[in-house]
């Protein structure tokens, strides 16, 4: 659905997206993850057909971005940054505009119309000024507009961006629906959204591609350590001797909770289940354990120490890149 | 050419939801009342030559509205959807260059020319109160109003491009009203100076000085040379503009 080789963006002096490729298959929902300014946008921008690459090649939907530009914007649902939206205009209105712009007509359009608003929810304010609305329902109304005339591909920058945890829940419930048939393409900040939306995770920073594969992969081989908190009740210096399993990188003592139970949290190495170990130690030492709470690495994670990495993409081991 | 009947109707939609266009149409409305009455003044005082279209187009009030109006009507056209950002949305849809270039003009003269309409409204109601009394050559009337499209569009064109090279609508609308007026002084200029200058000059000069053709036109004098000029002009313009937002496009 999507094919970007050597893509690469400057505006005057500066780089916002340096040589990146990617392909995204029909069908899938990926999410466009990189810190403020990583070249998100300006690579969505490119791909919906506002703006031209200043070299590479680009292709949606089998059309070439720049020479096919308009059979590129009749397949694709673009919803930019900000939701820009004409605020003179009522809810239906532009949404029936919107319609008509993108080759809908008569009944079909207005019917079609009706859905998208259903879709999204702005049905009760259809009859309602844009300019009146709320931030949440814009950002509906451009995601009811980028539906309209059902596109192959969906291109969503930050379609989350100031709604509410009751909106947010909406919007995936409804990516999730589209899903059999349209393939999403989604950049946010809200990370787990991304891990409960989107089958593979393509991350930029500084205008370079970081990560590209599933946000379940992502974690597990990431090289962060996994964290381990335990409580327990026993004599003696424990963190000493939690610290000498094998496995076990560092042991901190948090704090006690209430006497006897001290809390401790073991920093363990990646791939490395250290569980089994703590509980033989603790019968052999007479602990008593009350809680044993292992923490995975999350995409969040991934994504600080990706956009926390400034090196080149060598520094990168293999399996994430 | 649906897309572009599409982006005419939300243009026109735009601009009459927008106290933009009622605005104006007061302003107008009110100098050509003046415009009107002075004319009928002069025509009072003595016997003239001219028809009272000629002294009415012939005012200070008319010149007065005639640069207003062009900069009101076209410095939001590009500007405030570069602000807003819309242009965005309008141009990751299917839509072309010269579609928008073109709704955009067109739905501005569309509102210009219904700026006139009160104008010919006074004239016809002049005629009709005074029983005849009041000559409207019907030649000055068509010379005049013909004249008045076309310079108008002229200076939306001017508009346009204005309004496409800047995201600031006070911008937009100080460039539109800067090239109007040097194309106007251009022409006064000359009426000023002219004896001291060679007749050449003046006669190259009287092919684009606007109060020149105002002065023909309304005499019943339709002189294909200026319409040539203005519709040759305002392509000119709508070219450029059309250059400008396809920029976006090119730029590497």
């Amino acid at each position: 659905m999507i094919d970007v080789l050597n893509l690469t963006k400057q505006y005057a002096g500066r780089t916002a997206v340096n040589n990146i490729s990617f392909h995204v298959e029909p069908g899938e929902i990926v999410g466009f993850l990189g810190p403020n300014g990583a070249g998100k946008s300006t690579t969505m921008r490119i791909l919906s057909g506002y703006m031209p690459a200043t070299s590479g090649q680009v292709q949606v939907a089998g059309f070439d971005v720049f020479h096919q530009s308009i059979s590129v914007r009749q397949s694709v649902g673009y919803m930019p940054e900000m939701a820009p939206l004409y605020t003179d205009m009522k809810v239906k209105e532009y949404l029936r505009f919107r319609a008509e712009l993108k080759g809908l007509s008569g009944l079909a359009m207005r019917r079609r119309v009706g859905e998208v608003m259903e879709l999204t929810g702005v049905t009760d304010m259809r009859k309602r000024l844009i300019g009146n609305l709320s931030k949440g329902y814009r950002q509906r109304v451009a995601l009811a507009d980028a539906l309209v005339h059902k596109p192959k591909l969906l291109i969503l920058d930050e379609p989350t961006n100031g709604l509410d945890p009751v909106q947010i829940r909406h919007v995936r419930d409804l990516l999730r629906s589209l899903k059999t048939k349209h393939t999403v393409l989604l950049s946010t900040h809200i990370l787990h959204e991304v891990e409960q939306t989107c089958d593979r995770v393509i991350m930029i920073h500084q205008g370079r591609l970081r990560a590209n594969d599933t946000p379940q992969n992502l974690t597990h081989q990431m090289r962060s350590t996994t964290l381990l908190h335990l409580e327990i009740d026993g004599q003696g210096n424990l963190a000493e001797k939690l610290a000498a399993l094998p496995g076990v990188r560092k042991t901190t003592e948090e704090k006690v909770i209430v006497h006897p139970w001290r809390r401790f949290s073991l920093r363990v190495e990646p791939d490395q289940d250290v569980r089994d170990a703590v509980m033989d130690l603790a019968m052999k030492q007479k602990w008593r354990i009350r809680e044993m709470h292992r923490q995975l690495p999350t995409l969040e994670d991934v994504f600080v120490e990706l956009s926390m990495n400034a090196g080149t993409p060598t520094d990168i081991p293999t399996h994430v890149l | 050419m649906r897309i572009f009947w599409i982006l005419l109707k939300k243009e026109l939609h735009a601009f009459f939801v927008s106290p933009v266009a009622y605005v104006v149409l007061a302003l107008v409305m009110v100098l050509n009342g003046f415009a009107f009455r002075a004319a009928l003044s002069v025509l009072e005082s003595a016997p003239s030559e001219g028809s009272i279209v000629t002294w009415t187009f012939h005012a200070m009030w008319f010149w007065l509205s005639y640069f207003f109006i062009f900069p009101l009507l076209t410095m939001r056209l590009f500007a405030e959807e570069k602000k807003m950002g819309t242009l965005e949305t309008l141009f990751t849809a299917p839509v072309r260059a010269w579609q928008v270039v073109g709704s955009k003009y067109l739905a501005s003269v569309i509102v210009y020319c219904v700026l006139w309409l009160p104008s010919l409204f006074n004239f016809k109601f002049s005629q009709w109160i005074s029983a005849g009394q009041v000559e409207v050559p019907s030649g000055a009337m068509q010379g005049a109003f013909l004249i008045l499209v076309v310079m108008g569009m002229f200076n939306l064109a001017v508009g346009c491009f204005a309004s496409s090279l800047t995201a600031n609508q006070i911008v937009a609308a100080i460039l539109s009203f800067t090239l109007s007026l040097m194309h106007f002084l251009v022409g006064i200029f000359v009426m000023v100076v002219g004896r001291k200058l060679s007749d050449s000059i003046v006669d190259v000069v009287n092919y684009f000085a606007a109060t020149e053709h105002i002065r023909i036109f309304t005499a019943g004098l339709i002189d294909s040379r200026a319409l040539v000029y203005y519709l040759s002009m305002s392509l000119l313009f709508l070219s450029f503009t059309h250059h400008v937002v396809e920029f976006r496009r090119w730029r590497p």
